[in-house]
């Protein structure tokens, strides 16, 4: 079957399992989900590991519990069985590395027509960002 | 380089108020975070709010209220004047608004409950997007519990909650939040 994995913002509908309430993904779904591969070693993303002996409940089977590896990584995840859902949030300490390195975020939204528009599209400029609402 | 970035959940009501409740041309681009990720990847809280990227896409204004004039003053208690000052300094003069201390210092990480909170309030609205009405509004009423006290959460959640975001339903979340100290609010 099929479920549905959110990490930041981007809703994909990916190889996966409800079992015993939790949420189950296929690594390669993680993978291309969020950057985090299984290898020999562990779940590895880039230098970093984690090892297989610190994945605790992560792997079911041949599947990766979201809500276990969103625990395993600091990563808090909202998720709802009924309805297969998932969604993984940014770690907290993430966060903390890239505001004490000063950086603006990259991002890329859609505009009134749906066109993407990047951060990277404007670069060289000063930019206002203007968060706004209808309500 | 103005660029507007909407958090509406309503695409229309977004397009509506860009397009047809303004006075002056879109002659910038107006960009819609309807799953709030570019707001929780900067720490906006609440709207309007302004950051400042500079040409090396640095962050040298960190989010803050930013009232085009001084229509609600009474709420924000911050004048618009002192803002666009300091960005006309920026922008012609190259004068930097904040020391890479104070930006530090207003720039704070969010701890794990509010990102659960966000996570919470992003579920919910991918399940009341595909029709799953009971669950979408327990996963919401999960996120308000956990960040009682975040407009974007709470205020931003009223219009899919049925509630006024101009009326009896907002002023009473404004007074409850001005009762518990203007939390995550330091403009």
């Amino acid at each position: 079957m099929t479920v549905t994995l959110v990490v930041d913002g981007d809703a994909r509908e990916v190889q996966g399992d409800t079992r015993d309430g939790s949420i189950l993904v296929t690594p390669d779904a993680l993978a291309a989900a969020t950057g985090w591969a299984l290898k020999p070693e562990g779940l590895c993303r880039g230098d970093v590991c984690v090892p297989r002996h610190g994945l605790g409940d992560v792997l079911v089977d041949d599947m990766v519990d979201v809500v276990a590896f969103g625990a395993a990584l600091g990563r808090p995840v909202a998720f709802e069985p009924a309805a297969g859902i998932a969604v993984l949030a940014e770690s907290p300490d993430d966060i903390a590395t890239t505001i004490a390195e000063g950086g603006a975020p990259a991002f890329t939204l859609p505009d009134l027509d749906g066109n993407p528009v990047s951060l990277a599209d404007f670069a060289g400029k000063k930019k206002l960002l203007l968060a706004w609402s209808s309500w | 380089m103005l660029i507007a970035i909407s958090l509406d959940e309503d695409l229309d009501a977004a397009r509506f108020c860009a397009r047809e409740e303004t006075t002056v041309p879109l002659t910038y681009p107006v960009l819609i975070d309807r799953d709030h990720a570019w707001a929780e990847a900067y720490g906006v809280n609440n709207v309007p709010a302004t950051i400042w990227v500079d040409e090396h896409d640095r962050v040298v204004r960190p989010p803050a209220m930013a009232p085009a004039d001084d229509k609600f003053i009474e709420f924000t208690k911050i004048s618009a004047d002192i803002h666009h000052e300091a960005l006309r300094a920026w922008v012609a003069d190259d004068v930097a608004p904040m020391t890479d201390d104070e930006i530090r210092a207003r720039r704070p990480a969010p701890d794990p409950q509010l990102q659960l909170a966000r996570a919470e309030r992003r579920l919910a609205m991918h399940l009341l997007r595909g029709g799953f009405e009971d669950l979408g509004n327990a996963h919401l009423e999960a996120a308000l519990a956990l960040a009682p006290d975040d407009w974007t959460i709470h205020r931003g959640s009223m219009p899919v909650r049925g509630k006024d975001p101009f009326g009896q339903d907002f002023f009473e979340f404004y007074e409850r939040w001005e009762a518990a100290g203007r939390p995550g609010y330091d403009s």
